[in-house]
């Protein structure tokens, strides 16, 4: 009788467990999970965890189907993010005209040329104003004249480029601006010609001091080895130090002007080191821009 | 009972003697793991030399199988012992590579002279994770483009 009981229990129980269990299952037939509501909904879900690229998949498989001005800024913002600057660009353009968002595709247009490194292509595009924005126009200004601190380009007037910032940055800009036009540059030329007067001179002048005494002494006593070797009548000795002797003499002529070209190169690197972190603490001077 | 009893302690010692067997077999026993170990006390080389011949010209044959012979009777007794990567053979045949046997040379003239000095590594050039000085050719051909940092 016993027995019985608990044998019923058990089925009772398991059968408890199975219709607990399909109850909470997800059936698959509940709706199409491809739909462009689940894909915009997704698609803005992944953008705010900034996963940029799945983000930018599921707002074009939406676009394709419907039409919104947000969900294109932020396709475009989405490529912008990824490094996608073609797309990016082709995007931000289409809500140019007849969108309420033009105003803030027109900055991250020029945004998007900028940080692709299009710095002249920014400028001339600045310049011609065609997509100029009324709202950002000073953003926008400033962008094209940051430009000029990135790339080889002859530096316009001191004044054009520092009024475009605030005031609490002059300084410092000046400071760039001084450094950028006038490098504190070594001359290769000068380096190899103290080189050839006095060995490890010219090392010195670019400020590789130890390499300088360096070639001077391995010089010197090479000379002096050669010398007085031939003085003793020692040939052999004589041809082999005067060999090494050349050897370091002409060495140290041309690794003064290779190091002359690598100091030049290291203030350039550091230059633009310096620069880019500055603005970039500075988010570029630009406006946080979401949609 | 009793027997019973018996009986079932017995299947259970069985069970506890089928599953720890494969873990008695591979147990680590106190031989093993207090046995003395022989030290040695040689460096391990950092790298191995590269003897591949540079087949590219005549001139690079040649340069490739001095500096095998080069690397073999005195670099590879001698240890590894220049503070440069690459080192300064290697240093000088990618100099002649890029650039000619005149040039080459004087790149080779000019590392070699930066190698006695002996205060080379302050705030002078990157440190490598091998604990050597990054000093590649090609930021001494003449060619401002090539510098890299």
């Amino acid at each position: 009788m016993k027995t019985k009981t608990n044998k019923r229990f058990i089925v009772a129980f398991f059968f408890l467990i199975v219709l607990l269990n399909t109850a909470n299952c997800q059936l698959p037939t509940a709706g199409n999970i491809f739909s462009p509501q689940n894909r915009l909904q997704f698609g803005n879900f992944l953008y705010k965890d900034r996963d940029y690229l799945r983000a930018a998949e599921e707002f074009k498989e939406y676009l394709k189907n419907e039409s919104n001005d947000t969900i294109v800024f932020r396709l475009a913002n989405s490529y912008f993010k990824i490094g996608l600057f073609t797309e990016a660009v082709d995007n931000f353009k289409g809500l140019f005209f007849g969108s309420q968002l033009s105003e803030e595709a027109r900055l991250l247009f020029y945004e998007t040329i900028f940080f692709r490194n299009d710095y002249k292509s920014l400028r001339e595009l600045a310049d011609e104003k065609n997509y100029s924005s009324s709202k950002f126009a000073k953003e926008i200004e400033r962008l094209k004249y940051m430009s000029y601190f990135f790339d080889n380009s002859a530096l316009p007037d001191e004044n054009l480029v520092l009024k475009n910032f605030p005031d609490t940055v002059q300084s410092r800009l000046v400071n760039f601006y001084q450094q950028k036009k006038f490098p504190q540059h070594k001359s290769p030329t000068t380096a190899a010609i103290l080189s050839t007067f006095i060995p490890g001179a010219g090392k010195i002048y670019t400020g590789e001091v130890g390499d300088g005494i360096t070639s001077l002494i391995a010089t010197a006593l090479t000379t002096y080895l050669a010398v007085t070797n031939f003085n003793a009548d020692h040939q052999f000795r004589g041809w082999l130090f005067s060999g090494l002797a050349a050897f370091f003499y002409a060495g140290n002529i041309y690794g003064s002007a290779a190091s002359a070209q690598i100091y030049n190169a290291r203030i350039q690197f550091n230059f633009n080191k310096e620069v880019k972190l500055f603005f970039e603490q500075r988010n570029y001077f630009l406006p946080k821009i979401d949609y | 009972m009793t027997r019973l009893n018996i009986g079932k302690i017995l299947s259970i010692c069985i069970y506890l003697f089928l599953f720890s067997f494969p873990y008695n077999l591979n147990a680590q026993t106190d031989w093993v793991r207090w046995e003395g170990k022989e030290t040695f006390y040689q460096l391990p080389a950092t790298h191995n030399h590269d003897y591949t011949v540079d087949k590219s010209s005549f001139g690079m044959i040649l340069l490739s199988v001095l500096r095998n012979t080069y690397y073999f009777f005195i670099s590879d007794l001698d240890g590894d012992n220049c503070p440069f990567e690459p080192s300064c053979s290697a240093f000088f045949l990618q100099s002649v590579k890029e650039t000619s046997i005149i040039k080459g040379t004087l790149m080779f003239a000019d590392r070699f002279t930066r190698d006695l000095n002996f205060f080379k590594g302050m705030n002078h050039y990157a440190l490598l994770a091998s604990k050597k000085f990054s000093d590649p050719a090609y930021n001494y051909t003449l060619h401002s483009a090539k510098i890299k940092f």
